[in-house]
């Protein structure tokens, strides 16, 4: 009797502590619709929460917590935020803004011309990644309190951009001279949520909650939750549980597990692209890449179609230009450019006088490059002779790459932004992406052009520039990667034109 | 009992100082571009410069290491390079979780071990073959493969528990254990195959010894022989074991804190680890050595509390 007590009893607890477990499974981050959660996951660990820090794919950190002086929406164009008016002089070096009146930050600051300075100006000297964003910008004039003129150097066609990125992120100027950079840690902007620093574990989850006064429209969640992973397996997991509610996939694998998942959402996005970019078109370390012939000769080499497929699963576009299908200078026919032809690729060699082919070393990041890719790209280049070594340099040791100059070319994953200036700024003048600084007739006198004229004016020669880049086998570009922004199915996501990862503004409860 | 101590906390003191100098050291290869791992590839060549500077990168490395150790010694571990948290507080939110997960696994490790160990010793025969066969079947089966198994079954699949994620014991025990139990159990498997073994074989020593056979002829119960004299001889293999295990687990927490997204030190160390991130790899090192050293102290103890014989060894 004694026993047959004990047996139930312990049974009864098995089941309440079982009951009471699986009623905590998935209290993790149930979200969308009617939720007032949303959860994000994603792979980007921003540096700090203070704007100077601000970068790339990072930007939805610091979208909660502070607005832009422009609100860039989803196909691109801008909106107001901050700044409710924006107009350039004749020949686009004054850049005028109207600032929005009546907002505040937290401590009653007001958000001002000088405010708009003070945060420019520091943003400018910081050594931030995105700080070469404001180097056009020559001085920063007050007009009045809401009235400010950024005098540039030279004209910027990416300057709108730049101000609804991380650039245009305003925090409150008091914040600017306290010890220890509390932005960092405590973030102090105008923007729809507040950091809730007791809820958040920086570096894995930040909590963001509803900031009570905000002056603009108020997003559909109470809550925001950014959860870091360093694997999309974790995330895969979390979607299917709805634990999280959305996130970015990039691997191909991962996108292959989701694909018949009919619970979840998706939607496709083109964003990087994979490809060779040869630094040394000038020869100094490669003589023979100094002749078009042979960088043309590399662009046939490569089996773009099969190496998308094999490595990617087909999940991508194969292309030869380095201008993506948002950009006003991507001309569709210039993506088959260059066909797979070995034959066709030896006879430029053997015209350019490399008929016994040359060798190229590069450096091998193996996040970048993995052995499936480095050894196609072994293959293909080995059959028009010439001979691919690789190196593997660790992802800390790139100095070697960029600041030594010690290799002629690198195979990277590159975004194709919307706006064509920050390509052209990125890739094609000099910096970290042409290193050597190389350039031609045809490019010293187009981008002049490119960089007075307003958007649809530029696009003629943006076209001719992106042929001309194509046709001098500037790149060696294999394919338009495809990632896919993966919901729950309670949230719907609408993709950020320009960018790999959604605005905060981007989400909502689905119908 | 109180010199053994004492030279034990000495020695973890030198052992600390002596891997803090070579963790260092090796962290601060001359290849490794910190600046430019914070900023991006696409930072001007001069931004990455300045980000060093800042950093205090451009000193001579001894520099650099007697500045971290003299803030360390007062318990500062600066913040850190990436995202510019406090280290410690970082170190301190992360801790309770792959805690959690060690004690846990080390729990379910001890207590299953020991009930299976014990049935095959004693038993011997079919039970000692199954024991056997599922020791083997539960080291042979890698790790990885195991626990996403256990994720897709019993989370994916039946929603029991959850897939991701860690609630704080202080936020609410139901909450903890339901986060715990997946990746506790994922990390048991091979631990438990393990030692259930270790157990099984010191059991059977143990009672092949002329004095249990005295104890059996003198008429003492089996029971008592089994829990007074058996299980405290057989106690110090097992316990090493286990603490090594525990050790051990370090490792294992990588991977299962990965797979389910835990904020542990296991992940942690990863992501900061491939970023070069300094201040915060030097504090888990730290962490990690105060770890080995505390363990195998409370190990040598425990040994020597319920086995007399071990502390005159």
């Amino acid at each position: 009797m004694k026993k047959s007590t004990r047996a139930v009893t312990l049974a009864a607890f098995c089941v309440t502590a079982a009951a009471a477990l699986t009623g905590c499974a998935g209290s993790g981050g149930k979200g969308g619709a009617g939720s007032t959660t949303l959860t994000i996951a994603t792979m980007t660990l921003p540096q700090s929460l203070d704007p100077a820090d601000a970068n790339g794919s990072a930007l939805p950190f610091f979208q909660a917590v502070y607005d832009t002086l422009l609100k860039r929406e989803p196909d691109g164009s801008y909106s107001p935020m901050l700044a409710t008016e924006w107009k350039y002089d004749d020949d686009r070096t004054e850049l005028r803004l109207t600032l929005r009146d009546g907002v505040t930050f937290d401590d009653g600051t007001p958000f001002d011309a000088a405010a708009v300075k003070a945060n420019m100006e520091r943003f400018g000297k910081k050594a931030g990644a995105q700080a070469k964003t404001l180097k056009d910008v020559k001085s920063i004039e007050v007009v009045d309190r809401t009235h400010v003129t950024l005098k540039l150097s030279q004209p910027n066609p990416a300057m709108l951009y730049f101000l609804s990125d991380a650039a245009g992120l305003m925090a409150n100027p008091k914040a600017f001279d306290k010890p220890g950079d509390p932005l960092k840690t405590r973030p102090d902007g105008t923007g729809p949520y507040e950091l809730d620093s007791a809820k958040s574990a920086i570096g894995t989850r930040w909590v963001y909650t509803r900031a009570r006064n905000y002056w603009g429209t108020r997003l559909p969640y109470e809550n925001l939750t950014i959860s870091y992973f360093n694997n999309e397996t974790a995330i895969v997991n979390g979607l299917r549980t709805g634990q999280i509610n959305a996130a970015l996939l990039q691997a191909a694998d991962q996108q292959a597990a989701v694909e018949n998942d009919r619970k979840l959402s998706k939607a496709e996005q083109e964003f990087d692209f994979q490809g060779i970019v040869l630094f040394d078109r000038g020869g100094a370390l490669v003589p023979a890449l100094r002749d078009p012939r042979v960088r043309q000769a590399l662009n046939h080499a490569i089996d773009r179609r099969t190496m998308l497929d094999k490595l990617r699963q087909g999940r991508g576009e194969v292309t030869s230009q380095i201008f993506g299908t948002q950009a006003a200078g991507y001309l569709k026919e210039l993506d088959p450019h260059y066909a797979h032809d070995p034959a066709k690729a030896r006879e430029l060699l053997r015209q350019a006088g490399y008929a016994s082919g040359f060798t190229l070393r590069l450096p091998r990041v193996t996040a970048i490059v993995p052995d499936a890719l480095a050894s196609s790209l072994q293959t293909d280049l080995n059959a028009i002779g010439v001979k691919l070594a690789w190196e593997n340099v660790d992802a800390g040791a790139i100095r070697k790459i960029f600041t030594d100059r010690a290799y002629p070319a690198m195979v990277m994953n590159l975004g194709q932004h919307a706006v064509d200036w920050i390509g052209i700024n990125d890739y094609v003048l000099p910096g970290v992406f042409n290193m050597f600084g190389t350039t031609d007739d045809t490019v010293r006198e187009l981008l002049p052009r490119i960089q007075r004229a307003e958007g649809a004016q530029a696009k003629e020669d943006l076209r001719k520039l992106n042929r001309h880049l194509v046709e001098q086998a500037w790149f060696v570009p294999f394919y338009r990667m495809s990632y896919l922004h993966v919901s729950d199915g309670t949230v719907r996501v609408t993709p950020q034109s320009g960018m790999a990862v959604p605005s905060i503004y981007n989400y909502a409860p689905a119908k | 009992m109180v010199s053994f101590v004492v030279r034990r906390v000495a020695a973890g003191a030198v052992l600390l100082f002596v891997v803090s100098a070579l963790s260092y050291l090796l962290l601060s290869v001359p290849d490794t571009d910190v600046g430019r791992q914070i900023l991006g590839s696409g930072a001007p060549t001069e931004t990455v410069a300045a980000k060093n500077r800042e950093l205090g990168l451009d000193r001579p490395v001894p520099v650099q290491y007697a500045d971290w150790l003299a803030h360390a010694v007062r318990g500062d571990f600066g913040t850190s390079w990436f995202t510019g948290e406090n280290v410690v507080r970082a170190i301190a939110t992360r801790l309770p979780v792959t805690v959690s997960l060690m004690v846990g696994v080390t729990l379910v490790t001890a207590v299953l071990s020991l009930l299976l160990g014990v049935w095959a010793g004693v038993r011997r025969g079919a039970a000692d073959r199954l024991v056997q066969v599922l020791g083997v079947l539960g080291y042979a089966l890698p790790g990885f493969l195991v626990t996403l198994v256990i994720v897709v079954v019993f989370a994916v699949r039946l929603g029991w528990f959850p897939a991701i994620g860690y609630i704080g014991l202080t936020e609410s025990v139901p909450g903890w254990l339901s986060t715990i139990t997946l990746p506790v159990a994922s990390l048991s498997v091979a631990a438990v195959a393990g030692v259930s073994q270790q157990v099984r074989g010191a059991v059977i020593d143990v009672l092949r010894q002329d004095y249990v056979r005295t104890l059996r002829a003198r008429g003492l119960p089996p029971s008592r022989i089994l829990f007074r004299h058996v299980l405290r001889n057989a106690s110090a293999p097992a316990l090493t074991v286990l603490g090594m295990q525990f050790v051990g687990l370090l490792g294992g927490a990588v991977i299962v804190e990965q797979i389910f997204g835990l904020p542990g030190i296991g992940a942690m160390t990863v992501t900061y680890t491939t970023r070069g991130d300094i201040p915060v790899i030097m504090a888990l090192v730290m962490v990690a050595v105060v770890g080995v050293v505390a363990v195998n102290l409370a190990v040598d103890l425990l040994v020597g509390w319920l086995n007399p014989k071990a502390r005159t060894a």
